[in-house]
C-alpha cells in the first residue's frame, strides 16, 4: 500500500512539474458568458489577434462557463491552482475572495483618462489594480409611461393616491413624474398600482421585488437603504447593520409585500422571472439591472410594453440618490501558463482605442466623458450609465473584502426571513450583525 | 359494474395521471415552439403560431457552443459511468447475495454513497484529477459518476441474484465449475435483465447529472446539463425562456429514448417471465 | 479454493476502485474535517481539533437542514410508494394488455431533476407559466405555490410526481412477477379484491416495496437540484435541505472544514442506520 501511495504522489508530483513547464502556445481568457460582455469580448479579442505586434504565442482564446454556479466553480479552480487559463472574470464584490489567486496588473498610461478614477477604483483590492474594467453593473427605475401620465392626468385619482399612502405609509403623497421621486413616492406608486389595494388599478401590481435568497438580489435592494444613509460598517470598523437607515429601508420592502403590490412568489423572483412579470404589462415599476434596458425596451422581445417602458435613476431618499454598483472585469490568473501575455492584452484593453472597440461592440463599459462623447452617436445609453455611476453610484464600506460575496448572502437569508415573516427585524438585524461582525472582522 | 365499465374508469385514471405528471415536460415542449412574444402573451400550452426559431438558435451559435460535442461528451461519460458499476458490482453482488459476504462493511458503506452529498469530494477530486490530468476529460467525469451509480447497482444487483434459484449454482459447484465460471455462465445470463436495468438507470442518472460535470469539466469535456446552462444566458444576462426549453427539450431526448427503450425490455422480460412460469 | 478466498476475490475490483477514487478524497476530507480549512489554504489546512464538528452540532440550521431533509424525505417516499403501488395495482390489467403505457408513465424520471426545477420555474411564473394562466382563466386566481407557507407543499410534490414513476415502475414488475399459480390457489380459497392484494400480493411485494421506500427515501433525503434551481436555499433558509447546506456552507462560505465535517457525521449516521437495519433484518428473517 505505502508503495503504491509513493507511486501515485510521485506521479502527482511530476505531472504537476510537467503541467507548468510546458508553455502554452496561446493565452486563454475566461469571460463571463452570455449577453453583451461575452459579445464585446468576442470583437475586441478579434481585433487584439489581428494586431501585427501580437506574438503568435500571446494569441488570446476565449473559453466560457456556465453561468450557473460560475462563481462556485471559479472559486474551486483558482484555489486548486488551475492553470486552465490565463485571465479570468473578475466583479468587484469578489475581487477580496479572489485576490490571493491572482496577479496584480499594470494598466496602460491613459487608463485614468478612459475609465476614471472611480471606475478603475472598481477593480481594485488593498490599493493594488487587480484587473482591466470591462462592464459597470448598477442598478435603473423601470417605469410605465403610459400608467404615469394617466394618473397625472387624473385629477380624481390624486384623492384616490393620496389616501392610499396616507393608510399604507403614513404620508398623504401626491401623483409624481418618477424624476422626482423619493422612495416613499415609489412605495405609494406601488400600492396604488396593485389590485390588492386598489381595485381599479389597471396592473396587477405596482411593483415587481426579487426576494429569491440570493445575493445579487440584495444588490438590487442595497440602493434603498444607501440613500436613507445606510452603510456596512463607520469607519471605526463597527457593523451599522441595524441602523434606522437599514430598518426604514426593510419596513418599506415589508409593507410592499403584505400589502400585495409584489407578485405573489416573489420570494423565487430573480432577474429572468422580474422581467417576465415586467413585460407582461402587469407591473407598473421596478428597480432593475441596467442589463435589462435592452431586452425591456426592444418591441421583438417585450411586445406589450417595449414601448411605454423608460429607464431613470432609482428614487431619492433623505440622504441622496444612490445606485449600487460594481464592475466585472478581467484579470491575470497566478498560476496560468502565459501571465505575461494575460498581462499584455489586459495592458491593451485598457487603452482608449480598446476601450472604445469594446463599448461600440455592446459593452456596459463605464468611460470618461470626454471619452464617450466620441461614441455618444452610436451607444447614448452609455452617457447616463457613466452618469449615474459616477454621480449616484456607492459601494458599501468592507463591499470589497475577502467576505463581501459572503456578506451579501448572510443578509439575502436574514432579510429574506423577515420579509417572509419568518424572523422580527429585530432578531433578523442582530443575526445580521453577528454574522456580519464574525465576517468582516 | 361490468369489467368493461371497470376498464374504461382505468384508462380514465391512466390519461389522467399521465397527463398531470407529464405536464411540465409538455408545457416545456410548448414554450420551446413559440417565439419570446408568444410566450409572454400566452402562457397557455397552444401554441398559437409554432416556430422552430428556438432550436434554430442553439445550431446558430454552435460555434461557440457545441451541443454535439456537449453530446457526445455526456455519452461518452454515461456509458463508462453505466458499465462499470456492472463488471464492479456483479461480483460482490453475488458474495453479498450467496453467502452473506461484506453485509457488515463493505455493503452498507457503499450503499450509504448515495446518501452522501459527494460533492464534498469535489476538491480533493479536483486536485487529484488535476495532478494525474483526468480534469476536463470525459473519462474522469466517467468514473466519479459511476461511483454515483454504484450504490443502486449494488442494490439491485444483489436483489436479483437473491432471485436466482440457489440449486442452479450449487448444481454447477457439484459438477466442480469454479465460481467465476458459475457467475459468467449461469448467474450472468439470469440476471440480464436486472443488468440492463443497471445499465439504464446508470446512464441516466450520469446522463442527468449536474454538479460534478459543472466542477470537473471546463472546456473540452462539459456534459448536455452543464452546457444546457450556456444556452440559458445566452440572449440577455436572465433565461430566455424559449431557447432554456428548447435545450432542455434536446438535452432531454437521449433519456427518454432510453426510458422507452426500457419499457420495451421491461415488457419483453416480464413475457419472458410468464413463459418460464 | 476457500470461499473466504474467493469472497474477497470477488469484492477486489470494487474495493480497489473505491479506494482508487475516494481514498485520497477521503482521507484529505477527514483531515479537513479537523482543520480550520478554507479554499485559502487548502494545501496547508491547520488542525483544530473537533472544532468543526462542535460548532455543527451547535449550530442551528445544521439542524433545520436534516429536519427539512428528514421530513422531506419521509413525506416524499411515503407519498411515491402508497401512489406507486395504488397505480401499479389498479392499472395493471389494462398496463398488461398496453405496454406502451409504462413508457407515458415513466418519462418524468427520465428529466434530470436540474431540468425539472427549471421547467417548474418557468411552469408556475405568475405570468408566462401554464399552471398559473390556467388557474387564473378557470378559477379567477392562483395560489402563490413558492411562498413560505406553500414552498414545501410544492416542491414535495414536484417531487412526487417525477418520482412516484420509480416506484410505480418496480412495483409493477413485481406484481406482475406474482406466480399465477398463487393467486389462482387463493381464488379457489375464496379470496378476491381487497383481501386477496392484503393477504397475498402485499406480503409477496413487501421486498421491493422495503426497496423502492429505501431508495426514494434516500434520493428525498439528499435533495438538492431541484430545490436549488427553483428556490435556492429559500427564503430565510426555508427550503435547506442538507444537501444544500453543505453545499452553500462548502462554496459560499468557504466553510470547507464545517462542510466535511457535517457530510461525515451524515455518513456515520446513516451507516449505523443501515447496519443496525440489516441486523435487525437479518434476525427477524432467521
Amino acid at each position: 500500500m505505502r508503495t503504491v501511495r509513493k507511486l501515485f504522489y510521485g506521479g502527482a508530483a511530476s505531472a504537476l512539474l510537467l503541467a507548468t513547464s510546458i508553455a502554452q502556445a496561446d493565452v486563454t481568457v475566461l469571460g463571463w458568458p452570455g449577453g453583451p460582455e461575452e459579445t464585446a469580448l468576442r470583437a475586441a479579442t478579434e481585433i487584439y489577434n489581428a494586431r501585427s505586434e501580437v506574438a503568435e504565442d500571446d494569441k488570446v482564446k476565449l473559453i466560457f462557463f456556465s453561468r450557473d454556479g460560475f462563481f462556485d466553480k471559479l472559486q474551486a479552480d483558482l484555489a486548486a491552482g488551475t492553470d486552465a487559463f490565463d485571465a479570468n472574470l473578475l466583479a468587484t464584490y469578489s475581487i477580496g475572495r479572489y485576490a490571493p489567486y491572482m496577479t496584480p496588473v499594470s494598466l496602460s498610461g491613459d487608463a485614468a483618462d478612459v475609465f476614471g478614477e472611480s471606475v478603475l477604483k472598481t477593480m481594485q483590492f488593498d490599493g493594488k489594480q487587480y484587473g482591466v474594467p470591462t462592464d459597470l453593473s448598477l442598478h435603473f427605475l423601470y417605469y410605465r409611461t403610459d400608467l404615469i401620465e394617466e394618473l397625472l392626468a387624473d385629477e380624481s385619482a390624486a384623492a384616490k393616491y393620496g389616501d392610499i399612502s396616507e393608510k399604507h405609509l403614513g404620508v398623504r403623497l401626491e401623483p409624481k413624474s418618477p424624476d422626482d421621486w423619493t422612495w416613499q413616492d415609489f412605495a405609494a406608486n406601488a400600492l396604488y398600482f396593485s389590485k390588492s389595494v386598489n381595485p381599479d388599478s389597471p396592473t396587477r401590481y405596482g411593483t415587481v421585488l426579487q426576494l429569491k435568497n440570493l445575493l445579487f438580489n440584495i444588490m438590487v435592494f442595497h440602493s434603498l437603504p444607501r440613500s436613507y444613509g445606510a452603510d456596512w460598517m463607520d469607519a471605526d470598523g463597527n457593523i451599522t447593520v441595524d441602523s434606522d437607515a437599514y430598518r426604514e429601508a426593510l419596513k418599506m420592502y415589508k409593507i410592499l409585500v403584505e400589502a400585495g403590490a409584489t407578485p405573489k412568489d416573489s420570494f423565487s423572483y430573480e432577474y429572468a422571472e422580474a422581467n417576465s412579470a415586467f413585460g407582461s404589462g402587469q407591473v407598473a415599476a421596478m428597480i432593475q439591472w441596467n442589463a435589462a434596458a435592452a431586452d425591456l425596451t426592444d418591441t421583438e422581445k417585450t411586445p406589450v410594453t417595449a414601448d411605454v417602458t423608460k429607464t431613470i435613476a432609482p428614487p431619492t431618499g433623505p440622504d441622496g440618490r444612490f445606485t449600487h454598483v460594481h464592475g466585472l472585469g478581467l484579470g491575470v490568473n497566478a498560476n496560468g501558463k502565459n501571465p505575461d501575455g494575460a498581462k499584455a492584452f489586459i495592458e491593451w484593453l485598457s487603452t482608449e482605442d480598446a476601450a472604445k472597440a469594446y463599448a461600440l461592440a455592446g459593452g456596459a463599459t463605464g468611460l470618461t466623458s470626454s471619452v464617450v462623447s466620441d461614441i455618444a452617436n452610436e451607444r447614448p445609453d452609455l452617457v447616463p450609465l457613466g452618469e449615474y455611476a459616477s454621480n449616484y453610484g456607492f459601494v458599501m464600506n468592507g463591499g470589497t473584502s475577502a467576505k463581501a460575496l459572503s456578506v451579501y448572502e448572510l443578509q439575502a437569508k436574514e432579510f429574506t426571513d423577515y420579509l417572509s415573516g419568518g424572523k422580527s427585524l429585530d432578531e433578523a438585524l442582530s443575526a445580521t450583525k453577528d454574522g456580519m461582525a464574525d465576517l468582516l472582522n | 359494474m361490468s369489467q368493461k365499465v371497470k376498464n374504461l374508469i382505468r384508462w380514465l385514471v391512466f390519461i389522467l395521471v399521465a397527463l398531470i405528471i407529464n405536464f411540465p415536460v409538455l408545457a416545456t415542449l410548448s414554450a420551446s415552439l413559440k417565439t419570446a412574444a408568444e410566450i409572454s402573451r400566452n402562457p397557455g400550452i397552444f401554441v398559437q403560431s409554432p416556430t422552430l426559431e428556438n432550436y434554430a438558435s442553439i445550431l446558430e451559435v454552435s460555434e461557440r457552443l457545441n451541443i454535439f460535442s456537449y453530446l457526445q461528451n455526456s455519452l461518452i461519460a454515461s456509458t463508462i459511468a453505466s458499465v462499470l458499476p456492472i463488471v464492479l458490482c456483479f461480483p460482490l453482488a453475488y458474495a453479498v447475495a450467496r453467502r452473506g459476504y461484506g453485509k457488515s462493511l463493505i455493503f452498507p458503506t457503499v450503499v450509504n454513497l448515495r446518501a452522501m452529498p459527494l460533492i464534498i469530494f469535489a476538491i480533493p477530486l479536483y486536485m487529484m484529477y488535476q495532478s494525474v490530468g483526468l480534469l476536463d476529460t470525459p473519462l474522469g467525469l466517467g468514473l466519479i459518476l459511476a461511483v454515483v451509480n454504484l450504490p443502486l447497482a449494488l442494490l439491485i444487483l444483489v436483489n436479483a441474484i437473491n432471485d436466482v434459484p440457489f440449486e442452479l449454482d450449487e448444481a454447477a459447484r457439484i459438477d466442480g465449475a469454479r465460481i467465476f465460471v458459475i457467475l459468467l455462465k449461469i448467474v450472468f445470463p439470469i440476471c440480464l435483465p436486472a443488468l440492463a436495468t443497471v445499465f439504464i438507470f446508470s446512464f441516466i442518472t450520469a446522463w442527468n447529472e449536474f454538479l460534478f460535470g459543472l466542477m470537473l469539466t471546463t472546456t473540452d469535456a462539459v456534459p448536455m446539463t452543464v452546457g444546457a446552462s450556456f444556452f440559458f444566458s445566452s440572449g440577455g444576462g436572465g433565461v430566455q425562456w424559449g431557447v432554456a426549453a428548447a435545450v432542455i427539450i434536446v438535452a432531454s431526448v437521449t433519456p427518454v429514448v432510453l426510458g422507452i427503450l426500457m419499457y420495451k425490455h421491461i415488457s419483453r422480460s416480464m413475457i419472458a417471465g410468464a413463459v418460464k412460469g | 479454493m476457500t470461499r473466504s478466498t474467493e469472497n474477497r476475490i470477488l469484492a477486489t475490483p470494487l474495493v480497489l476502485f473505491l479506494l482508487v477514487m475516494l481514498g485520497f478524497p477521503t482521507i484529505l476530507d477527514i483531515i479537513y474535517s479537523f482543520s480550520e480549512v478554507s479554499f485559502e489554504n487548502l494545501r496547508s489546512p491547520t488542525f483544530n481539533g473537533g472544532r468543526n464538528y462542535i460548532s455543527i452540532l451547535n449550530d442551528p440550521e445544521f439542524w433545520s437542514a436534516s429536519w427539512f431533509s428528514m421530513k422531506f424525505g419521509l413525506a416524499t417516499a411515503f407519498a411515491e410508494c402508497i401512489l406507486g403501488l395504488v397505480l401499479a395495482v389498479y392499472l395493471a390489467p389494462i398496463i398488461r394488455k398496453n405496454t406502451w403505457m409504462i413508457a407515458v408513465l415513466i418519462m418524468p424520471m427520465m428529466i434530470a431533476p436540474a431540468m425539472m426545477g427549471l421547467m417548474y420555474r418557468l411552469l408556475l411564473h405568475e405570468f408566462v407559466g401554464a399552471l398559473p394562466h390556467y388557474m387564473f382563466y378557470w378559477l379567477g386566481d392562483s395560489p402563490a405555490f413558492l411562498s413560505r407557507e406553500n414552498v414545501f407543499t410544492t416542491v414535495f410534490t414536484i417531487e412526487t410526481l417525477q418520482w412516484t414513476p420509480f416506484a410505480f415502475l418496480l412495483f409493477f414488475m413485481a406484481y406482475e412477477a406474482i406466480p399465477g399459480e398463487m393467486r389462482e390457489a387463493a381464488a379457489v380459497d375464496g379470496a378476491r379484491g381487497l383481501r386477496m392484494f392484503w393477504h397475498i400480493e402485499m406480503p409477496m411485494m413487501l421486498p421491493t416495496i422495503a426497496v423502492a421506500f429505501f431508495v426514494r427515501f434516500i434520493d428525498g433525503f439528499r435533495v438538492f437540484d431541484n430545490i436549488f434551481v427553483l428556490t435556492g436555499a429559500g427564503a430565510g433558509g426555508a427550503t435547506t435541505s442538507l444537501s444544500i447546506y453543505i453545499y452553500l456552507s462548502f462554496f459560499r462560505s468557504g466553510e470547507i472544514g464545517n462542510a466535511i465535517a457535517a457530510s461525515v457525521i451524515l455518513f456515520c449516521v446513516s451507516f449505523l442506520a443501515l447496519f443496525f437495519a440489516g441486523r435487525l433484518l437479518r434476525r427477524s428473517g432467521a
